[in-house]
């Protein structure tokens, strides 16, 4: 009954920072696991951890599904671009922390890419993904249409780098211990990426618009031409 | 993410101390409504009222006018609100009106049945849909099934009610000084003096009135609900959000009890419970409480009613909408042992309806428009 009472943030508000909880929870995940690949972290030390916060972000999502029922129910469909937003982005949030455990399970099987020719690299591509969590977060506090753009691009050149870096690997005349897991890692990586990108893009435009009316002409125009 | 609410149409974009003063405004409009249809019934003089009445003197035609009355204009808060307005005027008496205000309470909740149907083409959020909705159907049932033998023949409720109503505004059968009457009684006069000067007299004037003031408590009621439910909407998505979370039977009630104290609909409160309920995300277990909640909640409206008309029999008459729903409860939620019946039952109807959708339409009509209708005819 307090709930009532007291005032707090309206109902889209209260959604939106559940999913921004998310994502920090996901960022909390992913620079642990990255370390326990990239440094030398103790593996079963963050292990713990990660799998608890990858829990946190179940029960988040599953109160998030629930909430976004209430929400519709009480406001009505006037925030439903939102909304789908919200359902679409947390879908991806969840995906990100299975990428995470994903990398996690490769420093658990014994790869470790500490000490290497490119680890400071790789450090620092891990630290350049980190920042793009924080970067979706405000985005998704404070949309402005330019910085989704701008994010989009760079989420997009990264992706092209990660692919080259697949490819460079897949054609390298370097031994599997040394490729393999480094493929693998670049891999979960771009997928990371690409899920922070499907995030933006969620929050930019939920549905692809139908332009019911250009197809028309256009059919038009054929039959004409025919 | 745009998560301002400022884009909501215009009426979403009212703020919300301008909306708040509308809500006042409305309900003193109410209020108005009440008291002109008082007035009418006073106008038609005692043969013509008797005349009308004498059909309702048998408790179960009360008790089906009730239902359809309430089924007819959706709104138990409207129906009550008349039946108290009838009773201040004189026009029937607290044991008619028993009946019929029980009756009321049958007949609302054939709205969230309704918005049940509309998952009628999904099998599985339908049972979920149609039990959340018939529970509340089963529940006002039972408890008239019980009370209204037990009020005939003792007149219980109604004795608690009057003994209230003395503790409140002192002894029963005399008019009491209500001070909203007298804020509503210069509206009404202009009411009256409109249609006198059209030419509207005697039994005209008296029905007109009528038909002026069930327009007004009809219209201000829908706005009123309308607009509360935008003004405490994000008030009332947290506290259900928090009962879902880790609330308790008595929290989901007194919930439902508030939500619908303040958008003055048992339905608005009911209705929220079935979307919600369909898609799995509340139990039926947790939805029943709310659902008891909203039927004490949808009370106050008819107390409100009774205020501007400043009479103790019409005071006694909300007060017995208020006692019979308390004891409903009392009797049908807190033993446990009966607890479950009506959701029992509702899961009964409900997997019933979710194999063969038209057996829903069918309870529909029977148990909401064609049972009262024959106990209607049957009765008078």
């Amino acid at each position: 009954m307090l709930a009532f009472l007291r005032g707090g943030p309206t109902g889209l508000e209260h959604l939106v920072a559940k999913a921004i909880g998310m994502l920090g929870d996901s960022r909390h995940s992913f620079d642990l696991a990255t370390l326990a690949l990239l440094t030398k972290t103790d593996a079963a030390a963050v292990d713990n951890d990660i799998r608890e916060t990858d829990q946190r972000i179940s029960v988040a999502e599953q109160e998030l599904r629930s909430e976004v029922v209430v929400h519709i129910t009480v406001q009505g469909p006037t925030d439903i671009g939102s909304v789908l937003s919200l359902v679409l982005l947390s879908n991806k949030i969840e995906r990100i922390g299975a990428q995470t455990r994903n990398v996690l399970d490769l420093a658990e099987a014994g790869v470790s890419l500490t000490n290497q020719p490119d680890t400071e690299a790789l450090l620092s591509e891990r630290s350049v993904i980190s920042a793009l969590f924080g970067e979706v977060a405000e985005l998704m506090s404070e949309p402005d249409e330019d910085a989704l753009d701008d994010l989009s691009r760079r989420c997009a050149d990264l992706q092209t780098e990660q692919q080259n870096k697949i490819d460079g690997y897949l054609h390298s005349t370097e031994p599997g211990t040394v490729v393999v897991p480094r493929a693998i890692y670049q891999r979960y990586l771009k997928r990371v990426v690409a899920n922070l990108v499907g995030i933006v893009i969620a929050l930019s435009e939920p549905m692809p618009p139908t332009d019911t009316l250009t197809e028309d002409s256009a059919s038009s125009g054929s039959d004409a031409d025919g | 993410m745009n998560t301002s609410t400022a884009d909501k149409g215009i009426t979403g974009a009212m703020p919300t101390w301008l909306r708040a003063i509308l809500v006042g405004g409305l309900i003193y409009a109410f209020l108005v409504g009440v008291s002109a249809l008082e007035a009418g019934v006073k106008f038609m003089g005692q043969d013509t009222q008797e005349r009308l009445f004498e059909n309702v003197s048998n408790p179960l035609a009360g008790l089906c006018i009730g239902i359809l009355g309430t089924v007819l204009v959706q709104s138990s808060s409207a129906s009550t609100s008349v039946i108290v307005g009838l009773v201040a005027a004189g026009a029937i008496d607290i044991d008619t009106a028993v009946p019929m205000i029980m009756g009321a309470n049958i007949g609302t909740t054939v709205t969230n049945t309704l918005v049940a149907l509309g998952s009628a083409r999904q099998s599985n959020e339908f049972r979920r849909a149609f039990a959340a909705a018939t529970v509340h159907d089963f529940f006002n049932v039972i408890a008239v099934a019980i009370l209204l033998p037990l009020e005939l023949a003792t007149g219980v409720i109604s004795s608690i009610a009057g003994w209230l109503s003395d503790l409140l505004v002192g002894s029963s059968g005399s008019d009491w000084k209500s001070p909203i009457k007298q804020w509503v009684k210069t509206p009404v006069g202009w009411i009256k003096d409109f249609w006198s000067w059209i030419g509207l007299s005697g039994n005209t004037l008296g029905v007109v009135m009528i038909i002026t003031g069930l327009a007004i408590v009809l219209i201000s009621l829908a706005l009123i609900t309308k607009n509360m439910r935008q003004l405490i909407a994000d008030r009332v998505e947290r506290s259900m959000n928090s009962v879902l979370a880790k609330g308790n039977g008595s929290i989901a009630m007194l919930l439902g009890m508030v939500i619908t104290m303040l958008v003055q609909s048992s339905s608005i409160t009911t209705s929220i419970l079935i979307p919600m309920s369909a898609a799995g995300v509340i139990t039926l277990r947790n939805a029943y409480p709310v659902t008891l909640g909203a039927n004490v909640g949808t009370t106050i409206t008819a107390l409100l009613a009774a205020l501007a008309t400043g009479s103790t029999p019409a005071l006694t008459v909300a007060l017995t909408h208020t006692v019979f729903n308390v004891t409903g409860i009392l009797i049908l939620y807190v033993p446990p042992f009966v607890r479950d019946v009506p959701v029992y039952c509702a899961e009964w109807l409900a997997r019933i309806a979710a194999s063969r959708p038209v057996w829903a339409v069918g309870y529909v009509m029977g148990a909401f428009i064609v049972l009262p209708l024959i106990g209607v005819i049957v009765a008078r």
